[in-house]
């Protein structure tokens, strides 16, 4: 984790960011509207932003791809995707994930 | 006296029986908020936040998905544009928002505005648009009203169950695999996005470019991955544009009826 002053930065420009997204029409001129496809390409980017954060995080080690059937975390990702898939229970997706999680680390 | 004036100068005029709908609309919606809430505040201190200092990202940042997506980006110092940019991309869905739902706001004084925007979360966009979809007036005491209920159940379930999640958080061993938590949480908001076609072929290519890049200095891998992923499915879309949602108010209320929270 990084320092105090880090994070303190951090912190305040994730805030800008909160508010510049939310009120950012709110603010702007009514003269000023959203093209149409500046539209789609933000359409789609919270949704590809999401999978990198998760991809990066679950399908690597040490900064290298780490796709391995010794990968705890893939199988317990990918369980609890079938599961939300199928349910759209988080309480349950997240109990799964856990649970295939940590069934693989004691049982290895 | 001076300082109920101040006060009073951020709220709209609010008709109070629309207030008391608003509330009661969101209120069954409070039982999902405070478990997505509790889930982000144990994440948010089993990634190594202090107790403080997740306490004060949650009291400020106030948006749920950008808070968790940036935490493993936080507990590897990652550079700060990396990390304001990334939270930048997963809030971009509240420009759409802001762009459909401006006509009932822009009457109003700048700092009303302001924290009208910075208030307008997911499910009380979903239920503002929903609420006045027919309605021909724009900005009116009882849409604010309405939109203020809603916000104000939203806001007290997130930052209840976060700070509660945060204090849980501090209390549970860190070394049994929670901060995959983290990416579970982050799970439940992907997976209903991807409903379509052109937004799969986005994600699928953003998965492989993000892993095959995990290794560029900086984080950079993410942001080209999210470039190429966008890239896609903006191209996908428009090859097959039949079926899919036009016009702002139209692809608002698409993203909004997906089910994310925060």
């Amino acid at each position: 984790m990084g320092s105090l002053a880090y994070l303190l930065a951090a912190t305040a420009g994730l805030t800008v960011v909160t508010v510049a997204t939310r009120s950012s029409f709110f603010m702007l001129p009514a003269r000023i509207d959203l093209p149409a496809r500046v539209e789609r390409a933000l359409r789609y980017a919270p949704a590809c932003a999401l999978t990198a954060i998760i991809c990066q995080g679950v399908f690597a080690r040490d900064h290298q791809p780490y796709v391995s059937v010794h990968n705890n975390e893939m199988w317990a990702v990918l369980a609890a995707a079938v599961v939300f898939a199928k349910t759209r229970n988080m309480i349950a997706m997240m109990t799964v994930g856990m649970a295939v999680f940590t069934a693989l680390r004691l049982s290895l | 006296m001076h300082r109920l004036a101040t006060f009073k100068g951020l709220l709209p005029p609010i008709d109070r029986q629309a207030y008391h709908e608003g509330l009661r609309a969101m209120a069954p919606l409070g039982v999902a908020i405070s478990v997505w809430g509790l889930v982000t505040g144990v994440a948010m201190v089993n990634s190594g936040l202090s107790i403080p200092m997740a306490i004060l990202i949650t009291l400020t940042v106030f948006a749920g998905s950008a808070q968790l997506a940036v935490l493993p980006l936080l507990a590897t110092s990652a550079p700060l544009p990396i990390v304001w940019v990334t939270a930048l991309l997963v809030n971009l869905r509240f420009v759409i928002f802001a762009a459909a739902s401006r006509k009932s706001f822009v009457m109003l004084p700048w700092q009303q505005r302001m924290l009208a925007g910075y208030l307008n979360g997911d499910l009380g966009f979903a239920l503002f648009s929903r609420r006045f979809a027919d309605d021909p007036q724009r900005g009116t005491p009882e849409q604010w009203g309405y939109f203020y209920g809603g916000a104000l159940v939203n806001w007290v379930a997130w930052m209840g169950s976060s700070i509660v999640g945060i204090l849980l958080g501090g209390l549970a061993p860190t070394d049994w695999g929670l901060e995959l938590g983290a990416y579970l949480a982050l799970l439940a908001v992907v997976i209903p996005m991807v409903h379509r076609v052109p937004v799969a072929a986005g994600v699928l290519v953003t998965a492989a470019i993000a892993v095959a890049t995990v290794h560029f200095p900086m984080r950079l891998g993410l942001l080209l991955a999210v470039l190429a992923g966008v890239a896609v499915a903006v191209g996908v879309e428009s090859m097959r544009p039949e079926g899919q949602p036009h016009g702002v108010v139209a692809v608002a209320s698409d993203i909004a009826d997906e089910g994310e929270v925060m």
